[in-house]
């Protein structure tokens, strides 16, 4: 690659000009990002019925502020505890049963050579640009034919094998050595044994990354379970926020402050562990 | 090694568990009293507040039947969730409930246009009560000779004026009679005041159909075909279009008056008179605290010489659900918690809505009992109005069509939003919609 | 025991127990779920009986307004974020990526951005249906009034809910977008930089001439991945609307046709032949763009 050579004088800002003004620029984008969310939280010390007519406002009536929604959360927010405890319970079961189906599968598509593995693995691309919303009709016709409404397991089962998951697994393990998996083998370990004592401890950091990429998905999937469940003892946070939404005895109050309250654990975790969060929300990127 | 192994088949028995358990998640219940000789009956609701009276009505009924409790369990979900729900668990057949609230522009969803229909006629059910009710109201949920559903309320149409505003431009609710009256008033409360006098909805349709009534309009032909660009509908929308321009009519906040959203500009008097269904009144009450000692009911402007003087506007009709195994059990509850007087008193006194039963609009304990809090709020007694209108409410045929559904979706989503919020003359904007709803139904 | 110790040890069984779990979820839940809908399609269904009317779907369906204002709708969306969520993410990226400015701000500015991603698309949308209300008191109105100008009816009209699900993919996609060119400027050989600036290229210069090229995958994963997201978008509009529906449904989209049609209002047939025709549409954009980005060839390679 050969640049051009300048051909014009170029304004050259002093060097600490120049970084205080991207500086600047930085902490503004960031402020703006954040604005929205720092807003609601201001949102969750005001009247609900009043935010819901007046949106969301830098206009606020201080002497109107106060504690009540919080004693209300803790202490008459009737099923949202038990919303918050099923959406942690789900995402726990949905995202261990995902790690390990699919890195089970990914480890197949990546050591082995078998018939048909082409075909399948385009088809787990191919899976990968598919929306899911153009199968939910006919599934929800079949899982009510068959009489699963309302379950969990029918919101789990189909995302077990998860195209993006398997795909990023295979990348990984395409990366370990050989000679390692035939180590394994030379020790009398079966194959499945090999996966379990060798591969796994070395993947550590793809299974942190697929953790969190699933857990955020499956602690925010909405559609399906939406679809899916009846009975609001067993709504998730979503989707039991969303029946906040309804007009008439409505509960605003918790629908503003319970849903500022669900992004709690995920950003306590992101606080944590930001660095796999990275890694997890940006896997699909990794170089093929 | 065998650790592992048992990790594995630990995790696959796990598996086969979940899969063996939901497998079993299925099971339909069986009717008849449990043990303690209650029946259970499971219903679904869209209103939090309708579930709190079905439950105060559950008990009543056990006081009075102590042989024959019942064991309610109300479902809440938001409105568009209850009815996807029960549509679908309507064409599988399964995961129903046995009785269920059903939004009137829904309620044709659950019946074809042969009369097929996964409800179950309460005709017999209804008998002790019928010649209390308003009949246009029980024809609303009656198909082919069957009474598929019992209404909540009347829903007739009044207006609600806000007198001191009215007062300070100088303009006389009480010489309102007709729409012109009402044009007349408000352009001259406009010209006064530089603000809004009435609504034009973009997002809900009830209002245009009473207009369409008391024009004898029909949204649909006898054959039932869709002619929502019949002269007298173009008639009844042009009318509100032309009060629209004269300042009479503007859009609110949120679409409806009945949104959260408009309550505040109601409230803050940017609007002074609404013409809606009876039942606003508890919107006034509940939301609108600064109007106590305001607001006048008066019956809805007219059409000189028009068919009917007001309809009903909005509407549950709560239906049983034919394959439930307390089919009999539930409609003869229903009967009772939704059409006898006392349940009736109950409507009006926790609900504020015009109840069903006529006998309870002439006990005047009920009607003007000066501690009743919608009493308190308003300056005139809503059923004086309700018995001024009383021979004259109407019923509107569109509502019994099985395709009333879709041309309310099409009026709320897109036609009334190009009359009235983008100005696109009545008779276009209805053309598009004619147009657009004969290929929907093909 | 000893078949299925043959089996555990054997190098030919493993690799189809392994992908069994994948092969299963195909057929239930890919496969049998995509027939399903094409035989649907070709369907009339009422309370569960089915009539085979051929092709009377398509052609609804083909003179259909509103199926074609949804298609508009969803692809105006898919274009416009992938307009903004390319450029401005890689500006943005490269000034971080720059060595001048503050690694601290830098740092706590990376974070924030990706806060919003953590926001599911019902909070999101909540707070997003807050901020653009139509009031005069509501956010967005108060800064148009510092400008002077009157309160918008945001989203009652087609611009004003447009720029709102335009902001509310910004926000939350930004931060994710600016991580993906990171990731990718930071595997461009710090060689390539310095030589530049031996031949005298200007920032600007080494930006187009180095950067961008050497992004290329990147870019084209996250294309990709818009193309899909932009059609198939519904629940941001669902969530900002309060429902599916929408004045002028100026928010309807196919997936939100689709609902309607198939779950609103019952007529599972027609909402078929929607979704047979989304994801045709959706495979032979993605199939052309991979085989024109030369993606294939590369996987294939391996």
């Amino acid at each position: 690659m050969s640049a051009q050579p300048a051909t014009r004088t170029k304004v050259q800002l002093p060097h600490w000009l120049h970084g205080s003004v991207q500086t600047g620029f930085l902490l503004v984008l960031t402020l703006i990002v954040l604005a929205p969310l720092l807003i609601m939280f201001v949102a969750t010390f005001q009247d609900g019925n009043d935010v819901i007519r007046r949106g969301l406002s830098l206009d606020i009536d201080r002497s109107s502020l106060s504690l009540d929604n919080y004693v209300m959360l803790f202490t008459d927010s009737g099923p949202y505890f038990r919303w918050f405890a099923n959406s942690i319970l789900l995402t726990v079961v949905q995202v261990a049963g995902t790690l390990l189906v699919s890195s089970f599968v990914a480890y197949g598509f990546a050591v082995y050579e078998f018939k048909g593995k082409t075909a399948l693995f385009i088809a787990v691309l191919l899976l990968m640009a598919v929306p899911f919303e153009i199968m939910m009709l006919p599934l929800y016709v079949l899982v009510n034919d068959v009489g699963l409404a309302d379950s969990y397991s029918v919101i789990v089962l189909p995302f077990l094998a998860a195209a993006v998951t398997i795909f990023y697994f295979r990348q990984y393990f395409l990366g370990i050595p050989k000679d390692l998996l035939e180590a394994g083998r030379m020790d009398g370990a079966t194959e499945f044994g090999i996966f379990f004592k060798i591969v796994v401890p070395v993947a550590k950091p793809a299974f942190a990354a697929m953790a969190i990429l699933n857990g955020m998905i499956i602690w925010n999937n909405f559609l399906w379970p939406l679809l899916v469940l009846r009975s609001e003892s067993k709504f998730t946070l979503p989707i039991g926020l969303n029946t906040l939404l309804t007009p008439h005895e409505n509960n605003y109050e918790l629908l503003i402050i319970g849903s500022l309250f669900s992004l709690l654990p995920v950003l306590v975790l992101f606080l944590l562990f930001q660095r796999f969060f990275v890694a997890g929300m940006t896997a699909g990127a990794l170089k093929g | 090694m065998t650790t592992r192994r048992r990790i594995t088949s630990l995790l696959a028995a796990g598996l086969a568990a979940t899969l063996m358990l939901s497998a079993c998640g299925g099971s339909e219940e069986e009717g008849g009293p449990d043990a303690e000789g209650r029946t259970s009956i499971d219903m679904w609701v869209f209103a939090e507040l309708h579930g709190t009276y079905y439950e105060a009505m559950a008990e009543a009924w056990n006081e009075k039947n102590p042989d024959k409790e019942i064991k309610l369990d109300v479902t809440v979900f938001p409105y568009d969730e209850m009815h996807n729900k029960l549509q679908l668990a309507v064409n599988s057949g399964k995961g129903l409930p046995d009785v269920v609230d059903i939004e009137v522009n829904k309620f044709s969803n659950f019946v074809t246009e042969d009369g097929r229909t996964p409800l179950a006629d309460l005709s017999e059910a209804a008998e002790p009560y019928q010649e209390d009710i308003v009949q246009a109201r029980m024809d609303l949920y009656a198909r082919e000779g069957k009474q598929l559903g019992f209404p909540t309320h009347v829903g007739a149409q009044v207006a609600f004026y806000n007198i001191p505003l009215l007062e300070k431009a100088g303009v006389d609710y009480t010489t309102i009679k007709t729409w012109d009256d009402f044009k007349a008033a408000g352009a001259k409360y406009n010209k006064a005041t530089g603000k809004a006098f009435g609504v034009a909805s973009t997002d809900t349709n009830i209002t245009q159909p009473l207009v369409m009534a008391q024009l004898g309009g029909d949204l649909f032909d006898e054959d039932g075909n869709v002619t929502v660009n019949s002269p007298e509908v173009v008639e009844a929308i042009e009318l509100l279009q032309d009060m629209q321009k004269a300042g009479a009519l503007s859009t609110i906040p949120g679409g409806s008056p009945d949104i959260e959203e408009a309550y505040g500009p109601i409230n803050n008097g940017d609007y002074a008179a609404i013409v809606y269904p009876a039942w606003y009144t508890s919107r006034f009450v509940d939301y609108m605290p600064d109007l106590a000692g305001d607001i006048a009911i008066a019956p809805a402007p007219v059409i000189e010489g028009g068919e009917v003087a007001t309809v009903g506007g909005g509407g549950t009709g709560t239906a049983v659900i034919d394959s439930s195994p307390d089919k009999e059990f539930a409609a003869e509850w229903l009967a009772f918690a939704k059409l006898s007087p006392e349940a009736n008193v109950a409507v009006w006194e926790e609900l504020g809505f015009d109840p069903v039963n006529m006998s309870v609009w002439e006990d005047k304990d009920v009607t003007h009992n000066p501690e009743n809090k919608f009493n308190k709020y308003f300056r005139t007694n809503l059923f004086d109005v309700l018995n001024e209108v009383k021979g004259d409410i109407g019923h509107f045929e569109s509502f019994e069509n099985p395709n009333l559904p879709k041309v309310d979706e099409v009026f709320t989503t897109s036609t009334y939003n190009q009359i009235f919020g983008d100005g696109v003359p009545a008779k276009q904007a209805l053309d598009q919609a004619q147009a657009d709803l004969e290929n929907q139904l093909k | 025991m000893v078949v299925l110790r043959r089996l555990l040890y054997s190098q030919k069984a493993a690799p189809y127990l392994f992908i069994a779990p994948f092969v299963i979820t195909l057929l239930a839940f890919w496969l049998l779920p995509l027939a399903r809908t094409f035989l649907l399609s070709t369907q009339e269904v009422v309370f569960g009986q089915a009539a085979f009317i051929g092709f009377d779907n398509y052609q609804r369906l083909w003179e259909d307004r509103l199926f074609w204002k949804a298609m508009f709708n969803s692809a105006r969306y898919m274009v416009l974020t992938i307009a903004l969520l390319i450029p401005v993410p890689l500006v943005l990226a490269a000034l971080i990526n720059s060595k001048i400015g503050s690694e601290r701000v830098k740092a706590v500015f990376k974070a924030s951005m990706f806060v919003p991603a953590l926001t599911s698309v019902v909070v999101a949308g909540i707070i997003f249906r807050l901020m653009f209300a139509e009031t005069g008191t509501g956010l967005m109105n108060q800064i148009v009034g510092i400008f002077g100008l009157e309160p918008v009816r945001w989203l009652r009209i087609d611009t004003g809910g447009l720029i709102a699900l335009l902001a509310l993919a910004m926000w939350r996609w930004t931060g994710v977008n600016i991580l993906y060119f990171l990731a990718g400027m930071q595997s461009i050989p710090e060689e390539y930089y310095e030589a530049a600036t031996i031949d005298g290229a200007s920032r600007l210069q080494q930006f187009f001439h180095i950067t961008l090229p050497n992004l290329k995958p990147t870019i084209v994963y996250v294309t990709t991945i818009s193309i899909y997201g932009g059609l198939a978008m519904f629940l941001e509009s669902f969530m900002l609307y309060r429902g599916n529906s929408s004045p002028n449904d100026q928010g309807l989209t196919v997936i939100g046709y689709l609902y309607r049609r198939g779950i609103e209002q019952n007529d599972l047939g027609f909402a078929s032949a929607v979704g047979v025709v989304l994801v045709v549409v959706i495979m032979t954009i993605n199939l052309t763009f991979l085989t024109l980005s030369g993606t294939f060839k590369k996987e294939s390679a391996q």
